[in-house]
């Protein structure tokens, strides 16, 4: 696999004042999933942007395939766009919408044949005679993306490509988008704001925030293993507890406990992660509270969720979140709210957050 | 209750402008032109006589009296030259300005359209006559042109069919540049770039996307320019010679110098027959095609 395919180079932006992109790399490999994840204002779309040749970058470069795009075209570059808002051409039907971008390259015959795979692929067959107007939000998502396919592009980009379906149809494309992704090999990239849409969809994903690139890896390890503080809270429900060192130990003054880490860490002051579902909840009649890593907490709210069960647990004046997979259909497994509990985990499960 | 009512035939309000101002005058207009004329004031014989019992005293003779005379037919088809000419100079002109202006931010926006606007503030006469001067043989063009050494005598620049069409291109500017900006500013310019992505240059990109979707635009800022030239009098008046004869001036001969009121009637009223009932034609046509293709 070419690790390389994709390589982003020192690309750096601005809009007057305000600067966008600060000098970003990122290399992307051949037939990767892709995921550009940050809020509003991160710059992820920018950098999306620059790859489909609608902005210039102000320094770096852009090499696909080997070969320097950053001055190109976007007409001239081998790569397509799916934008938000699809950008189908409401004048053309749903055919001519697929064939746009390949009517000058092939014979009549040929396009109709092409036009057929793809409407297969994507089987959206019967709506090959309609309207643009006439299609649902997920029809026309799949035109937009069948017009981008058929060029056969060596990169494809998607801005947001989920954002405008409903919830329901969101999941199942989602599935459909990862299949037809890794069925026909071609390296997607795409922005999203949504930290659930960015895990299920990515093979790699970047966490952008103020023009910059905090961290670049899989959901799993960013998700586990989060290097800063804002990815921890970004990603996912966090516990963020501060400890510093005290004696041989490190200790939390909000939970009023030491925490044991189960490797060295030289600075004397951290912020740790301990995700919600890394905790054990017990009752308080099983078990005495251990000097390390569990405390004694009162149940402040208590969420029923179907497969888990949320806890707030309130510890002193900090309030962790707790989630308790319903292993049991007993529902006596459930604590009530204003019971106190026992809150344990694992050293292993504790993340030291850098900075 | 009252006030339902009153809702109620609110929505009639445009019909009753439109009855009052346009179809009540041209019924007058239509009458006049099927009179007798006569020597007096005003210069027609009444259509209804009640002298010996009821008669009905009207005559088609004024048609007839128009159309068998080229002068009047040709003066028609010169404005309708004339109004073509410079509609399509005004499309030309205006909708690459509408477009950038439509493209342009919020702020350069605003001040690019406030300057659309702003000839609009001061007389029309005026401006006119402002190109007189410009134009004129020791006006400040040939004065230019002069010193520059481009020419080594004063070109005749005012006073023919150029000059008239220039004047009525800069008139008439705004009047398509309105229209045009108004669809162009909910054009989505994603298509633009979705049709660059998909690998058409800026020329076809125009053609096979702004072009086709601005149609609605394009077609109300022609009928916005084309149907008042067509009865343009003032600026041919001002800045034309006599080279050409147009449709406005020899109304305003007919009706106010050779004291022709039926005559001048019938004119007015094949014009308008002649121009308006195309074009109600083709809108209603045009309304019912983008309806199905839902433009």
């Amino acid at each position: 696999m070419d690790k390389n395919f994709l390589v982003i180079e020192n690309i750096s932006k601005s809009f007057g004042e305000n600067k966008v992109l600060e000098d970003i790399n990122l290399n992307i490999s051949k037939s990767e999933f892709f995921g550009l994840l940050g809020s509003s204002g991160s710059g992820k779309s920018t950098m999306l942007r620059i790859l489909g040749g609608f902005e210039k970058p102000d320094t770096g470069r852009v090499i696909l395939d080997g070969v320097d795009i950053t001055n190109l075209e976007p007409f001239d570059r081998p790569l397509n766009y799916m934008f938000q808002s699809y950008a189908l051409f409401p004048h053309l039907n749903v055919f001519n919408n697929l064939s746009f971008g390949i009517k000058e390259n092939y014979s009549q015959k040929e396009i109709e044949i092409k036009v057929r795979e793809i409407a297969e692929l994507l089987s959206i067959e019967h709506l090959i005679n309609r309207r643009i107007k006439q299609l649902s939000g997920g029809e026309q998502q799949r035109v937009a993306l069948g017009r981008c396919l058929i060029k056969k592009p060596k990169l494809l980009l998607l801005d947001e490509p989920l954002a405008a379906l409903d919830k329901k149809l969101r999941s199942k494309t989602q599935l459909e988008l990862i299949t037809l992704q890794k069925k026909l090999k071609i390296t997607f990239v795409f922005v999203t704001h949504d930290q659930e849409e960015a895990m299920s969809l990515s093979d790699r994903m970047a966490i952008m925030k103020n023009g910059l690139i905090l961290e670049c890896s899989s959901p799993e390890e960013i998700y586990e293993n989060p290097k800063s503080l804002y990815t921890a809270n970004f990603i996912g429900i966090a516990n963020i507890i501060e400890i510093y060192k005290k004696d041989e130990n490190f200790y939390s003054d909000d939970l009023g406990i030491n925490i044991k880490l189960n490797k060295e860490f030289k600075n004397t002051k951290t912020n740790i992660l301990l995700r919600p579902e890394k905790i054990k909840i017990q009752s308080i009649n099983n078990l005495k509270t251990s000097s390390f890593n569990s405390f004694c907490g009162e149940i402040l709210e208590k969420s029923y969720l179907g497969s888990f069960t949320r806890y707030e647990i309130k510890i002193n004046n900090k309030i962790i979140s707790v989630l308790d997979q319903n292993f049991n259909s007993n529902s006596n497994y459930n604590f009530p709210k204003g019971e106190k509990v026992i809150c344990s985990w694992e050293s292993e499960s504790i993340k030291i957050l850098e900075d | 209750m009252k006030n339902k009512l009153f809702e109620k035939y609110f929505v009639f309000s445009p019909y009753f402008w439109l009855v009052l101002f346009f179809f009540i005058p041209l019924a007058i207009i239509f009458k006049i032109s099927i009179s007798v004329s006569e020597w007096g004031m005003p210069p027609y014989q009444n259509i209804f006589l009640f002298d010996n019992g009821f008669k009905i005293n009207t005559t088609f003779e004024n048609y007839l009296y128009i159309f068998s005379d080229y002068y009047y037919i040709g003066s028609f088809i010169n404005s309708l030259i004339l109004a073509l000419i410079s509609t399509f100079f005004c499309l030309l002109i205006g909708f690459p300005l509408a477009f950038y202006i439509a493209t342009s931010n919020i702020r350069l926006r605003n001040i690019l359209l406030v300057l659309v606007v702003i000839p609009f503030w001061s007389s029309f006469l005026l401006r006119v006559y402002a190109w007189k001067i410009i134009l004129q043989n020791n006006g400040i063009l040939n004065v230019i042109l002069l010193n520059l050494g481009i020419t080594s005598e004063p070109l005749q620049l005012l006073y023919n069919q150029y000059a008239v069409i220039m004047g009525i291109v800069y008139t008439y500017l705004p009047l398509m540049i309105l229209p045009l900006y108004g669809y162009l500013n909910k054009f989505d310019l994603n298509l633009i770039e979705a049709s660059k992505d998909l690998g058409l240059n800026r020329f076809k990109t125009f053609f096979k996307v702004i072009l086709p979707l601005s149609i609605p635009g394009i077609i109300a800022g022609s009928l916005l320019v084309f149907i008042p030239v067509v009865g343009e009098f003032i600026i041919p008046e001002m800045l034309g010679g006599s080279d050409r004869l147009y449709y406005g001036k020899i109304l305003w001969e007919e009706f106010f110098i050779n004291r022709n009121w039926p005559g001048a009637s019938a004119l007015a009223f094949s014009g308008i027959i002649i121009l308006v009932l195309p074009i109600v034609i083709f809108q209603i046509l045009y309304s019912r095609w983008s309806q199905k293709n839902e433009i």
